[in-house]
């Protein structure tokens, strides 16, 4: 008797579930997303605005659901499809300017087009007048002019249409945010970007100094993505998006945003055609009679030129760390008090703060400030910040405060007795730590600095926000146009990871062994 | 000749050097003995400045006088002058184990005198001889025994030619026969005229001396033995 209630309740319960639709989850990535999904920073509680959250939320009424934004970082989107929608960042479709390709075909159903976008190359004015910048064809080898550095959206059509068309004479640089491009292109810090035009457009009425040069190239389209057996969604969306088109609320959102524009004329033309076209552009694994070739030279090729990267950061880091960390160290056990708690301080502040955040502070905030002091030094160094020389900073900043403290504890580790038999020979106080203390400590605590090394190595990934194309970020970038090898590539690189660290983790034990042996080590 | 005059030294409210008053002459090899804890080291460290002091003074040859700082440090340029004419041999040894016993040797003559390595590396050739390590040069601290360290830490403190060597408990750490050879070496440094302080509780050495002090509780007695 005691179920009578609940079963009561279930019944009561069910055709209200039935009547009231799921959420539309739609997947998105609102950072420095303008103009298609942004804050609006005149709205009081501050809401997404864009022509796709309109968008979206045209579509949601349209299926007689709600609309629920999900975000997600901007190349992984599609990957979220592959879990059930209603789980945590669970989607039912993929909404945020992408476009239409091969390689996301094969894995999922694509709806008509919603948007006809063009490619847009912008840079800045004086850029464009210094480097002789006027056109698409100054991209080109030009032994007159220097190597252009050009920064695209990672994983994005632009970024492929470059690798392909300018496979020479570009300096490509792919960066996971729209904003912080466009930021050190106006900064002069990055020749020329290649955006979609809505960004493009976006950026070019709201920012100083930018300039679009030639004209927009290569149309394409932007579709939704939706999981291949959703047909009835899918249906619904291409229904949702035809009537759309015809009863004009699409053009209105794109008027509104400033993206109306001849191209999207197309737009009717397609809802007439079959769908999805034939001749949708291959990948770049064909040769020239559209016959597939074996991917993988070309991508061992790629891989290894990145892990060449990644050693180099860490070869070059590394032994600034150790000297920092050595010098504070020093400091810190030998110095005068004064000096003892600024360094204490900034081993605890670096050792406290994450690496990504001290490598995004080096390569953005602090040039950003030194240009603001506007004076001739520091605006000269701001602008030749590469990140290369970004990433060895960060690293060998991060590491040196473990390396301080690994000093710190192999100068305490020495006997008082070595310092006083220096100082009874008659030398100084500098000379006793550097020839007597300081050779015993580093050599006491090789065995855990040879660690950090190896984990060093690891975090060079870190680097991968900041334009340097390391391991980890070509490993992302490879993936993103060969969806279809995702776990043969990721174990090829955790492969190179294990096997550039393995040799070093050899090198450590042996060294501890020898260290350990009674004689004593050298 | 070191004359040391009302020397005062506290550890917290103790004190530790209470009052010593001692004069060490040239050319010999003074013993200063005692019970534990009566001071005797401590007035040894204070003679090369590894011990600072509160009261007193100490005056070292004609020119050299460390005045008492009621316990702060003392000027360094004053203790560099000090150091390069009194050296040490610690009853640990304090050989510095990274170096080979050649290398401990002129580690004094190279870092602290700035002579040539190559110059320094014939001094030491010649000091380990003298104290009966030639087979030795290579050898690190770690592959000697106590005695043959000892030895090393003779000849290391004779590099830089000091005109008096202290000697703190220097054969406390060894085994008879190995405290055998380095008494044989401080032999014959006295019998060469190298004046030395040494403190003591081997009786086999205190008899080596040509005079013997006692210390007790802070204090230097007034009898000279021998």
């Amino acid at each position: 008797m005691r179920r009578l209630p609940v079963i009561l309740l279930l019944f009561a319960a069910l055709p209200a579930q039935a009547q009231e639709k799921k959420p539309l989850r739609w997947g998105t990535d609102p950072t420095g997303g303008a103009p298609y999904i942004y804050v609006d920073d005149k709205s009081p509680d501050k809401k997404y605005i864009g022509f796709e959250v309109e968008l979206a939320e045209y579509l949601a009424k349209k299926l007689g659901r709600d609309s629920a934004m999900v975000d997600g970082d901007w190349a992984n989107l599609p990957k979220q499809l592959d879990k059930p929608a209603d789980v945590e960042k669970g989607l039912d479709i993929v909404l945020n300017g992408y476009e239409l390709r091969k390689d996301l075909l094969a894995e999922y159903a694509a709806t008509r087009p919603y948007y006809v976008y063009r490619l847009v190359l912008i840079s800045n004015q004086e850029t464009a007048k210094d480097k002789e910048l006027r056109g698409w064809a100054d991209l080109f080898p030009n032994p007159a002019t220097p190597v252009k550095t050009v920064g695209v959206l990672g994983g994005s059509a632009a970024y492929k249409h470059m690798k392909k068309t300018y496979p020479e004479g570009v300096n490509l640089q792919s960066n996971p945010d729209v904003a912080n491009v466009f930021k050190l292109v106006q900064d002069r810090r990055m020749d020329a970007t290649v955006q979609d035009n809505p960004a493009a457009s976006y950026f070019l009425k709201n920012e100083k100094g930018l300039v679009a040069i030639g004209e927009p190239v290569k149309p394409g389209f932007y579709v939704i993505y939706y999981r291949k057996d959703d047909k009835e969604l899918g249906a619904a969306l291409d229904k949702a998006i035809a009537e759309g088109l015809r009863d004009g609320t699409l053009p209105k959102i794109y008027k509104k945003y400033g993206l109306w524009n001849e191209d999207q004329e197309r737009l009717w033309y397609w809802l007439e055609q079959p769908w999805p076209p034939e001749d949708v552009e291959e990948d770049e694994d064909v040769d020239d009679d559209g016959q597939a070739v074996n991917p993988w030279p070309r991508l061992f090729r790629e891989l290894l030129g990145a892990a060449g990267i990644t050693v180099l950061l860490a070869v070059v880091s590394f032994p600034l760390a150790m000297l920092v960390g050595l010098l504070v160290a020093v400091g810190r056990v030998y110095g005068p008090f004064w000096l003892g708690v600024p360094l204490g301080i900034y081993v605890e502040v670096i050792r406290g703060t994450p690496l990504l955040l001290q490598l995004f502070m080096i390569y953005y905030l602090i040039p950003e400030l030194m240009f603001q002091t506007e004076f001739g030094a520091f605006v000269w160094l701001a602008q030749n910040l590469t990140p290369f020389v970004a990433g060895v900073l960060g690293l060998a900043l991060n590491y040196s405060a473990y390396e301080a403290e690994n000093y710190r504890a192999g100068l305490l580790a020495i006997p008082k007795g070595q310092m006083e038999a220096a100082l009874a020979l008659g030398m100084t106080r500098a000379t006793s730590i550097r020839r007597i203390v300081v050779p015993q400590a580093v050599r006491l605590v090789i065995p855990p600095v040879t660690n950090d090394f190896i984990a060093l190595f690891k975090d060079t990934s870190a680097c991968s926000i900041i334009l340097v194309v390391e391991l980890t970020r070509k490993y992302n970038e490879l993936y993103n146009f060969n969806r279809s090898l995702i776990v043969e590539l990721a174990f090829v690189t955790a492969g190179l990871y294990l096997l550039m660290s393995y040799p070093l983790s050899i090198v450590a034990n042996r060294l501890e062994r020898r260290l350990n042996a009674p004689t004593g080590g050298r | 000749m070191i004359q040391i005059t009302n020397l005062v030294k506290y550890h917290g409210a103790h004190r530790v050097l209470d009052g010593a008053t001692a004069t060490f002459r040239a050319g010999e090899l003074t013993a200063l003995v005692g019970p534990s804890g009566g001071g005797k080291s401590t007035l040894l460290r204070c003679i090369n400045g590894l011990e600072t002091f509160h009261e007193g003074q100490i005056q070292i040859g004609d020119d050299l006088v460390l005045m008492g700082t009621g316990g702060k440090p003392f000027d360094p340029r004053m203790l560099l002058s000090i150091r390069r004419k009194v050296g040490m041999v610690f009853q640990q040894f304090n050989l510095f184990p990274h170096m080979s016993a050649q290398e401990n040797v002129m580690a004094g003559p190279v870092h602290a005198l700035g002579k040539s390595r190559a110059e320094a590396a014939e001094t030491a050739k010649k000091l380990l001889a003298r104290v009966g390590l030639s087979e030795k040069l290579d050898a690190r601290p770690g592959n000697l025994s106590g005695g043959q360290q000892q030895r090393v830490a003779i000849a290391r403190a004779l590099a830089v030619n000091p005109t008096v060597i202290l000697f703190d408990e220097p054969t406390s750490a060894l085994d008879p026969s190995m405290a055998g050879e380095v008494l044989a070496v401080m032999r014959d440094l006295a019998k060469s005229g190298q004046t030395m302080i040494v403190v003591t509780h081997d009786m086999d050495l205190a008899l080596q001396a040509n005079s013997v002090l006692t210390m007790r509780a802070g204090q230097v007695l007034p009898e000279r033995l021998a």
